[in-house]
């Protein structure tokens, strides 16, 4: 109830003056000792994606491509396979992708109209479709490409750990319907969640970590190799996103 | 075209708006300092007013053109969200395009009211106006200033894109909006000279030749500042070149063998850089020298700003594609 409230009071706000008023608006009218229960009760969600559990079924695309309607040809969630190796010594692996909702998110930094922001509440990134003009900088700054115009509204759209269901308690769809497993979504900020539990005790890794964003999405046994490791003399790999876009960028 | 997220109306934008804000920056200092033009320098400014807020208004109107909302408006017929860039100034935030958005607003605001107090022919030195016009040009150089630079800060703020985000970029980005906007000023010069109102004073003895030393001046200053653009695009590949991982890798799609080699060192450096500075420097060279009178034709004089115009736009193009088509390394 408290985070439905919080969107519209923002939206309104933002408006009229702006983030930054907004936010010391905020930090004035709360005394300090209530804002430091409010910050430690705050949850930050973030997934953990098995990829040895991973069998690149696309089941988790397809349930995202349900949930929001993605039109043809753009994707909220995808599924990357890569192959390696020179036979006989080969492998063939999959890397479920999606918006890592960045501790230090680039997107929220270019936005021009704020229509991109990192929830308080629960770190997650959304796009705010009333505010967004569509420019793409948000587009061009994310180093993962995981930001679409949709066709339909002309806004940008992109995973958002599926807002409308874990607000109500409910696991994000790809998550719900991940048959392998691979998939696990919950609060770091609860040591006692199989997530957090995971991210201590599990070697996990993020995408593209030199680009400083500190992803929330960590993944367990990842292949981070990529075509531009053909550089590499006698490696052979081949990535096929199952994107309109074929190259990773 | 490829698939790009920022292709024509954006390059064309970036190009436009240096253009302009070159331009208003020339006129600005030309009409505050004189900078030696004498009795011609009025006429200089006074075409660099008038040209200054068309190509960023132009330009401006190309960006929304790629704004999403506008292209699903028109798709969708639907009206609402024909004005939805009107968000871009509801609010104000740190990021470049916001800040480069309200300033450019002002910019092409500021420039319309100084283009009009020139807009009279029969505009003088000393005329009512000249309180105004002289107040506007202040304002007018860091503005025009920040809207070149802007540019290319907006491009560099985006680690993502290794080929944009680097300081140097900006710095060629505000050296090329000036030399676009003297060969600008240069064109319309060589284009309407004829009829000029400086010529029409003709009292004193110097100002029959004053329309060739004041082409002299700009021509020379041009040459200036496309040797320091030059230079700036030296330093410009040598220390993405210099880096090791993906700064190295994104520049080398200009590199000899990269993608957008022909497109940059043909369109770029040879077309819109080398051969109009050796074309100036031998009609400037003689003058500066020898003192002999600097007679560059005028048909020479308005080919090599034309040059100089698409080789501006080339810089953006190959940039704005160049930057789109490389990323970090590695996933
Ligand atoms: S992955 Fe991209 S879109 Fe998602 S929060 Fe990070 S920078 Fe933003
Ligand atoms: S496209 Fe929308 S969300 Fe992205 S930066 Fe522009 S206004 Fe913000």
């Amino acid at each position: 109830m408290e985070v439905t409230q919080k969107t519209i009071s923002r939206r309104s706000l933002i408006g009229n003056i702006g983030k930054g008023a907004t936010l010391a608006v905020a930090a004035t009218a709360l005394p300090s000792p209530v804002k430091a229960a409010v910050d430690q009760k705050s949850v930050h969600y973030a997934m953990v994606i098995d990829a040895r559990k991973c069998t690149g079924c696309h089941a988790c695309s397809v349930a995202c491509k349900a949930e929001f309607e993605v039109p043809l040809g753009v994707h909220r969630s995808w599924v990357e396979y890569v192959e390696k190796g020179t036979y006989p010594n080969v492998s063939r692996s999959f890397l479920p992708r999606l918006c890592n909702q960045c501790s230090e998110p680039d997107c929220v930094s270019v936005c021009p109209t704020g229509a991109t922001y990192k929830r308080e509440e629960d770190g997650i990134v959304v796009v705010d479709s009333d505010l967004c003009i569509g420019c793409k900088y948000c587009m061009q700054a994310c180093p993962y490409d995981v930001r679409f115009i949709n066709p339909n509204t002309g806004t940008v759209e992109k995973c958002d750990f599926c807002l409308h269901r874990v607000t109500q308690g409910l696991e994000p769809s790809c998550v719900n319907t991940c048959q392998g497993r691979a998939r696990i979504f919950g609060d770091l900020n609860d040591p006692t969640s199989e997530v957090a539990k995971l991210v201590a005790t599990e070697p996990v890794t993020v995408l593209r970590q030199e680009m400083g964003t500190k992803p929330n999405v960590f993944y367990i046994g990842a292949d981070h190799s990529d075509e531009s490791d053909l550089r590499v003399p006698g490696q052979y790999v081949r990535v096929d996103t199952h994107r309109p876009i074929q190259e990773r960028r | 075209m490829l698939d790009l997220n920022w292709g024509l109306p954006v390059i064309g934008y970036l190009f436009l708006a240096g253009v302009g804000a070159g331009a208003f920056t020339v006129s600005s200092s030309v009409l505050l300092r004189g900078g030696g033009f004498s009795s011609d320098h009025f006429s200089v400014a006074r075409y660099g007013a008038l040209l200054a807020p068309i190509p960023m208004m132009v330009g401006t109107g190309l960006i929304i053109l790629e704004l999403g909302t506008f292209q699903a408006a028109i798709a969708n017929g639907d009206i609402g969200l024909f004005f939805r860039w009107i968000n871009l100034f509801l609010t104000i935030n740190m990021s470049p395009m916001s800040i480069g958005s309200w300033v450019l607003g002002l910019c092409i605001l500021v420039s319309l009211i100084y283009a009009y107090t020139f807009l009279s022919k029969e505009s003088a030195p000393d005329d009512d106006k000249k309180g105004l016009r002289q107040a506007l040009a202040w304002v007018g150089i860091p503005l025009g200033i920040s809207v070149a630079i802007y540019t290319g800060v907006m491009l560099g703020a985006t680690p993502a894109r290794p080929f944009w985000n680097s300081p140097v970029l900006a710095l060629l980005f505000l050296i090329s909006a000036l030399s676009t906007g003297v060969a600008g000023i240069l064109l319309l010069r060589a284009l309407f000279g004829g009829h000029n109102p400086s010529q029409k004073m003709g009292t004193q003895s110097e100002s029959a030749n004053a329309p060739n030393r004041a082409t002299y001046l700009l021509a020379s200053s041009d040459s200036l500042l496309i040797g320091a653009e030059i230079l700036t695009v030296f330093l410009f590949i040598m220390f993405a070149h210099l880096t090791i991982g993906n700064p190295a890798q994104a520049v080398s799609i200009i590199l000899p063998g990269g993608e957008l080699a022909t497109l940059f060192w043909v369109g770029v450096v040879a077309v819109g850089l080398v051969i109009p500075v050796l074309i100036e420097l031998r009609y400037v060279i003689p003058t500066l020298l020898y003192r002999q009178p600097y007679a560059m034709p005028r048909g020479v004089e308005m080919a090599v700003c034309v040059v100089i115009l698409i080789g501006g736009f080339m810089l953006r193009y190959v940039v704005v594609v160049a930057g789109q088509l490389t990323g970090p390394m590695g996933i």
